[in-house]
Parts: C-alpha cells; sequence; structure tokens
C-alpha cells in the first residue's frame, strides 16, 4: 500500500462527507428535467435503479482496491505494464482535470442567467481557482475539511423545500410504472451522471485511517445521496406538470421561487450563492485527485501538477464559454465518468479476476 | 588582549557605577568586627531589614559568614562567590554581606521589596455570577491562586525566564498525569525558543509562539480568571503564566472556545446553552449584516420583500452615496468611537460614547448622509460584537467584516459566500500547539460537542475533550453521576 503518514490520513467516517459532497453537485440544480424526458412522472423509479446500480459498482471499486492494497495506479501498471497502464491512469488525469472547469463553467452560466448578466467569467473564474489552490496546497487534510463544511453548512437548504409541499400534488405521480422497462432504465442510465463523485475514492483510499472501514459510510453516503435525489425527483414531478417541467433548465432554482419569507423574497438567490460551497469540493477534490494521479506517475512534485492542471483549467474556462459548448463538455465528461465506471471498472474486475486465477497473485 | 575571569570584586564595581547601588561599612561592637553590606536600594525592602536583619547582624557574637548564616532567622540565605550569582540575586534585591571589602566570598540574604496591588473582581471577563478574583501582575500570588484552587502534588510548574534585557519569569503549568505530555513539551520548547530582548507581558508570548504569527485569529485562549484556568487545566490544558502579567495564556485551544464565556458553567445548562447560541448567532450577524446590506442594495434588490423594499427605499432616497461608501462611513465611525473610548478614562470614554451614538448618528441621518435602517443595522452589528466574551476575538470579528464588505461590494451575495470559503479555509489551515483549531466541528468529535455550542450538564461531562488526547480520558464515574431511577422510588 502506498505509506501514507497517519498524520494525514482521516478517519473512516469522513469518506461519508467527501463522497456525498462529491456526488451533489452543480447536476441538482437542474438533473429531474433530463430523466422526466423519457421517464415521465416514473422518473424517481429510475432514480432509484441508478442508486442501486452506484452500490454495485462501489462494491466492485473496493474489491480492486484491496486487490491493489490501495493503490489504484499501481493495480493499471501491474495488469498492464508500465506504459499501457500509464496511459489508461493519464485518461483519468484528464477526467478529474476536466470536471472541475465544466463545474465551475456550469456555475458561472446559472450565475450569468440568473444573478449577474454582467459577472465577468475570467475575474470570478481566477480568484476561486485561486482559492481552490489555496485549499488543495494544504493537503488532503484540509480538502476534506472543506468537503465536511461545505456539505453541513448548505444542507438547510433542505428544509426550504418545505415550502415546495404547499403546491404539490402528488397524484400526479400515479399510475406508477407507466413508462415502459426501457424507457426507465434509459432515464437511470442518464441518471447515474449526476450519482457520479464517488469514483475519486479510488484514489483517496490510500489516505482513509483503516481504509477497508470506510465501505461501510461510503455505502452510507450513496445510499443517501440516492434517498436525497428520490425524494427532490418525487417533489419536482408532484410540483410541475410534465409539460411545464420541459420548458425548465434549472427545476430545483425555480422551485426555490415559491419560497416566501417575511424578510427575503427571490430565495433563489440565496441557494445560487450557497450553492458556491456546494460546487467547491467539486472542484477541489477533482485538482486533488488528477494532481495526485500525476504525482504517481511521473513523480513530480504534487504543487507543482496543481499549478499546471490549474492554469489549464482556467483557460480552459476562459476558452468554453457559451451555452452549447458547456453543454458539450458536460455531455463528454459525463459519458466519460459512464464508460468509466459502468464499462472500465467491470472490465478490470473481470481481468483482475483472472489474472488472480492464473498468476495467484495481483 | 584577553578579559580577566569576572570577580565579584568587578562585578560590584560594574554595579557601583549606579547611584542607587550602595555599600555601606557598619560595626558589629558585641565582636569587633566591620561589616560591608550592598545591594540595590530600590530593591530592598529597608524597613525589612532593619527590623529582621540588622539587629542580629550587630548584636550577636560571631567571627565568620557560617556563624551569621546560622545566626540570621532567614530562610533565603546562602554564601555565594559565584559573580555572576551574586550580580542576579543584588539585582533581584538581596543583600550582600562580606566581612572585608576585597573578598570574593560573601553572604546572600534575601530582603526583596514586594510591592503589589490588591486582588480586584475581573473587569475584562467580569462575571455575575461565580468568584470575583482575577489574577495581577505577581506571579508568585497568580501561582498561589492557582494553587489554592487544586491542592494536589502533580500539578506541575516548570520555570524558565525568557528575554535577553527583561529576565521575565515564565511559568508554565500542568497537571501531570492528565495533560498530554506533547503539549507541555511543545510549549516549553516554544518557550525556550523565543528570541526577544523584552517581553512585558504574556501577549508577547502569545504572539511570538502561535502556530501562525500573521493570522488576526488569536491561538491561544488569554484569560484573567483563576477559576477559569483551573478549570481547563483540569481538562489537560497547558497554562503559560508570565510575570508582570495578568493575563494567563491557555493552550490548546479551539474556535468555539472563544465563544464560551465562562459565566456558562455557573448557570443551569439550559440556560447556559442557550446564551451561548445567542452568542453564536450575534457573531454571525455581526459579520454578515453589513456586507448583506451593500450586496442586496447594490445587486439583490429583488431578494427584498415589497413592504420592506418601501421602507428601505424611503430611508434611502436622499442618500447621495453609493451603500459601500454609507456602510464603510459608519462602520469606521463605529470603530472610531470604540478606539476612542478605549483610549480615554472612563467617564470622559462615556461622554464620548454618548456624543457619538447619539449626535454622529442622529446628525448624520438628518444631514442624509447615511440611511437610518442602516444605523440601526450597524449599532446592532458593534453591539453583538461586543457580546464576545473573549477580548481578543471581538476585535478579530470587527476585522473580519471588512473584507466581506469589500467582496459583498464586487460580487453581491456570491462574493459574501467567497469569503466565507477563505476564511473557513484559513481557519482549518488553523492549529493550536499543534491541534486543530476547528476542533470539535472539524475534525468531528462528537464527544467534544457537549460542550461547544451548547454546554450539557455537568453529569454528562464526565470524559475530557477528546481532542486534547489527554492521558487520563475520565474526570469522574460518569454512571455514578447519571444514576435511573424509577418512576415512585
Amino acid at each position: 500500500m502506498a505509506s501514507v503518514a497517519e498524520r494525514l490520513q482521516v478517519s473512516p467516517f469522513m469518506t461519508f462527507f467527501i463522497i456525498m459532497s462529491m456526488q451533489i453537485g452543480i447536476g441538482v440544480l437542474g438533473f429531474q428535467r433530463i430523466i422526466a424526458e423519457t421517464a415521465g412522472h416514473d422518473a424517481w423509479i429510475s432514480v432509484l435503479l441508478a442508486g442501486a446500480s452506484s452500490h454495485l459498482i462501489l462494491i466492485l471499486i473496493y474489491w480492486l482496491l484491496q486487490q491493489a492494497d490501495g493503490d489504484f495506479v499501481l493495480l493499471h501498471q501491474r495488469l498492464f505494464g508500465r506504459w499501457v497502464g500509464g496511459v489508461l491512469s493519464l485518461l483519468l488525469v484528464l477526467y478529474f482535470a476536466i470536471m472541475p472547469f465544466v463545474v465551475l463553467s456550469t456555475y458561472i452560466e446559472v450565475v450569468q442567467v440568473w444573478m449577474f448578466p454582467d459577472l465577468k467569467t475570467w475575474e470570478f473564474s481566477l480568484a476561486l481557482f485561486l482559492l481552490c489552490l489555496y485549499i488543495t496546497f494544504g493537503g488532503f487534510r484540509i480538502v476534506v475539511g472543506i468537503c465536511f463544511f461545505c456539505l453541513i453548512i448548505p444542507s438547510y437548504l433542505v428544509f426550504t423545500f418545505w415550502f415546495v409541499l404547499d403546491y404539490s400534488d402528488f397524484y400526479q405521480l400515479l399510475p406508477i410504472f407507466d413508462h415502459s422497462p426501457s424507457a426507465i432504465l434509459k432515464a437511470a442510465k442518464q441518471m447515474t451522471l449526476t450519482m457520479l463523485g464517488y469514483e475519486t475514492v479510488l484514489f483517496f483510499y490510500p489516505f482513509i485511517k483503516g481504509g477497508k472501514q470506510s465501505a461501510k459510510w461510503a455505502h452510507a453516503a450513496v445510499l443517501t445521496t440516492t434517498l436525497f435525489y428520490t425524494l427532490l425527483t418525487i417533489l419536482t414531478l408532484a410540483y410541475f406538470s410534465e409539460n411545464q417541467l420541459q420548458r425548465q433548465i434549472w427545476p430545483t432554482l425555480m422551485m426555490w421561487k415559491v419560497v416566501e419569507l417575511p424578510f427575503i423574497e427571490r430565495f433563489e438567490y440565496i441557494g445560487i450563492a450557497n450553492w458556491l460551497l456546494i460546487i467547491l469540493p467539486n472542484i477541489c477534490l477533482g485538482l486533488w485527485c488528477s494532481s495526485r494521479i500525476c504525482k504517481q506517475l511521473f513523480s513530480i512534485r504534487q504543487k507543482m501538477a496543481l499549478l499546471v492542471i490549474t492554469t489549464i483549467c482556467f483557460f480552459c474556462t476562459l476558452w468554453i464559454d457559451d451555452r452549447a459548448e458547456i453543454d458539450f463538455a458536460n455531455t463528454i465528461l459525463n459519458r466519460a465518468g459512464f464508460y468509466f465506471l459502468y464499462i472500465w471498472i467491470p472490465c478490470l474486475a473481470g481481468i483482475t479476476y483472472i489474472v488472480k486465477k492464473v498468476r495467484g497473485n495481483v | 588582549m584577553t578579559a580577566p575571569p569576572p570577580s565579584v570584586w568587578t562585578t560590584l564595581q560594574i554595579l557601583g557605577s549606579s547611584t542607587d547601588f550602595q555599600t555601606k561599612v557598619y560595626r558589629n561592637d558585641t565582636a569587633g568586627l566591620y561589616l560591608w553590606v550592598s545591594y540595590v536600594e530600590p530593591m530592598v525592602d529597608m524597613e525589612f531589614v532593619a527590623r529582621s536583619i540588622f539587629p542580629y547582624l550587630f548584636h550577636c557574637p560571631f567571627s565568620s559568614l557560617e556563624e551569621i548564616h546560622r545566626a540570621l532567622p532567614i530562610d533565603d540565605a546562602y554564601i555565594s562567590s559565584d559573580p555572576n550569582n551574586v550580580k542576579e540575586k543584588l539585582l533581584e534585591g538581596y543583600l550582600f554581606i562580606r566581612l572585608h571589602e576585597t573578598d570574593e566570598t560573601g553572604l546572600l540574604v534575601k530582603a526583596q521589596k514586594t510591592l503589589e496591588r490588591a486582588l480586584t473582581v475581573p473587569e475584562v471577563e467580569f462575571s455575575v455570577v461565580g468568584p470575583k478574583e482575577s489574577f495581577i501582575e505577581s506571579l508568585e500570588t497568580n501561582l498561589f491562586l492557582l494553587r489554592k484552587r487544586i491542592p494536589i502534588d502533580r500539578l506541575t510548574v516548570k520555570m524558565t525566564t525568557v528575554g535577553t534585557l527583561s529576565k521575565t519569569k515564565v511559568a508554565v503549568v500542568y497537571i501531570d498525569g492528565i495533560a498530554n505530555p506533547d503539549n507541555v513539551q511543545t510549549v516549553l520548547q516554544r518557550i525556550e525558543e523565543v528570541e526577544f530582548d523584552e517581553i512585558i507581558d504574556s501577549s508577547y508570548i502569545v504572539q511570538i509562539i502561535s502556530d501562525n504569527r500573521h493570522s488576526p485569529f488569536p491561538q491561544l485562549l488569554d484569560t484573567e480568571r483563576p477559576d477559569r484556568v483551573a478549570a481547563v487545566l483540569a481538562e489537560g490544558k497547558v497554562a503559560i503564566m508570565v510575570d508582570g502579567s495578568p493575563h494567563v495564556l491557555i493552550g490548546p485551544t479551539t474556535l468555539v472556545e472563544f465563544f464560551s464565556s465562562f459565566e456558562d458553567y455557573f448557570l443551569n445548562w439550559t440556560v447556559a446553552s442557550f446564551f451561548r447560541l445567542i452568542r453564536l448567532f450575534s457573531v454571525t450577524f455581526s459579520i454578515l449584516i453589513t456586507p448583506m446590506y451593500v450586496a442586496t442594495l447594490n445587486y439583490h434588490y429583488e431578494l427584498i420583500p415589497k413592504d420592506l423594499l418601501g421602507t428601505l427605499i424611503t430611508s434611502r432616497r436622499e442618500i447621495p452615496f453609493p451603500p459601500i461608501l454609507e456602510v464603510l462611513f459608519l462602520e469606521l465611525t463605529i470603530e472610531l468611537l470604540r478606539e476612542a473610548g478605549a483610549r480615554l478614562p472612563t467617564k470622559v470614554g462615556q461622554t464620548i460614547g454618548i456624543v457619538g451614538g447619539i449626535v454622529i448618528g442622529t446628525a448624520s441621518v438628518e444631514a442624509g448622509l447615511t440611511s437610518n435602517v442602516l444605523l440601526i443595522l450597524v449599532a446592532l452589528a458593534a453591539l453583538a460584537s461586543f457580546t464576545t466574551p473573549v477580548y481578543k476575538i471581538g476585535n478579530t470579528i470587527r476585522l473580519m467584516r471588512f473584507p466581506f464588505i469589500l467582496f459583498a461590494e464586487i460580487w453581491g451575495l456570491l462574493g459574501v459566500a467567497f469569503c466565507f470559503c477563505i476564511i473557513v479555509t484559513h481557519l482549518l489551515y488553523l492549529t493550536s500547539l499543534g491541534r486543530p483549531f476547528l476542533s470539535p466541528l472539524y475534525p468531528p468529535r462528537w464527544r467534544d460537542l457537549k460542550d461547544a455550542l451548547v454546554r450539557l450538564p455537568f453529569t454528562s461531562q464526565s470524559k475530557r475533550p477528546e481532542t486534547l488526547r489527554t492521558e487520563q480520558p475520565i474526570r469522574f464515574d460518569g454512571k455514578k453521576a447519571k444514576q435511573k431511577r424509577d418512576i415512585d422510588e
């Protein structure tokens, strides 16, 4: 196992916060429309299915980690040799490096549409990437601290959905199983994209004290996220009619519009500002993971890798700034995540299994 | 040419260049001897000397220093010929007695003058209930106050001297067998490594030995209450006492500790917890309210409900400045008032408060420079910042507001969230004597939350804080304290 000093490690139950804060991201603002497009008012079943499949993949991930003594990069190299394995890991660097800038671009787009039409993309992304450098330079413990606070603090937003209940009509969910299984499965596939985030465990695993015990917390995180998404989907389906929902890009933001407090109107402004906290762990952990793999692959200093990756990410946010391009980048990222988790991880598990049978060890 | 080795004679010559250094010759008629007595006059209690030392010196028959030593009823007296020791002791207020002027050996007798003010009521950390004594400038008295509260043999005091000029005595106090030896070692080592000439106060020490010297957040708690120090020593913390300073430093500390008043422990836990939550709320309010005002009025007026918007518009209709200038103007006024009030004698200070609060406030609203809504908000925010029980964190909180205001001006609510992230990151970086500063919030120590944001009853405080990694984590038998009874028994 790649030895990590104990003072740098975090306790196993922090896995819960890391994974959950990674899973809940910018997708929450608008995933409902996409799954409702194919599965209609049965979309919540798709969410549950996607959650169940995530649990299966997570089991495979933990099995793989145990075969590889916690070092996924090393596993690639042991199975496919130095070069092919290296290239495969390099693809992962790319995947985790794309994540921060796609998340940030999407967020900046939301801000520009809802709050600040004249927010300068470069100013804000520069400031945010500097903040992320500040965070990631502190090492994994600081990144986990950010994951923790950025999940706990905005969690009060859950209560705001109470206001939506008054305007919801749950009969809209009936009849159940109104859509074909293939439609529900297709929506489940789309939903897996919103569930992404738990794959990071492959890389931060050595930083967990007594790594194996973290499995139950990882599953608890995926379970909580699934339940949260399911409830949110049910609420959205009950609040919007199907036609209405198709016209919303960000249904969650629309739902906040009904929140009424004696001193605050247009609650979605507060929500969007708070969402900065939600996306921060995504960006920071993405940067951390990609730079960590770089360090393992090329034996360079992680600070150097971080600086390079962050600079590239910053210029990417400048370069990609209209709706179509951001959408495209999102699709690429989601597809990469899907293939990685649902195709590559099972394949890898199969290969590892066979190699283990033949060679006796991996 | 090499300097001759220092002798007692040359040492006395050097001291003699000051006029307050005296060497007097007395004659003992009984023995027919002359006595040379040297001392630094301001440091010596002459009344004590005349009453308790001279009668023995002049009227007892003796022929050597040893005999004088035996005859004197003074504990702290010994014969020395080490020039450095003689110099040090003379400067502390000892008498140096020789039988001949050129003798290199003499008797050192303690005749120190001790002048200290009486124990007073704590002024910075006043509490309505509970003990009313506070530390003073004398280390001996402070140690006495502490020992009186913890009369056990394991209360350990480690003395060192810091400061090349001030030779300030610093005592590191902890309870052996409870405090983590690592923490004690860290404190001792950092104090040994202090490089400074004149250590005036414990706040010098705190700035020199803090983990992060540039952070506006204080990383060691300072208190003037002996009861508080006794309580935290029992928890397993380490105290640093500095001679000449009425404030004692406590470490390792955490952010939440700065918001806990010691009075919380004198009140019932429900009331105490309520007050703590109020304080946390007021701190959040104090930091965020003016930035929110700037953000809302600059960018998000849609946030304000229609009815409230009317009030706001009416109050701001005549104001010629953008919200940021208005806010900075009022915030700086408040800071000026506080600064002026702190520098002036109490009576004048009150007048300034009234002049500032009423005259400037009302006048600036009537002159149309600021809106009255903002005036209320700024005044409330200032009031809220004074609810912090520890003075130093109150200063930090007032400073914290300004970056928030600037970011609110640039990016509105988004800027406020951004600045919040920066500060959370900074706090995550901070440590106190190597222990995480944000504990028990992060890393989460669920058990320690019993005395963090709220304070649970004493019966559930049977374990010492986990963060401190104490040697003896159990305070008392929690099960015995919490005996359960059935109905009607």
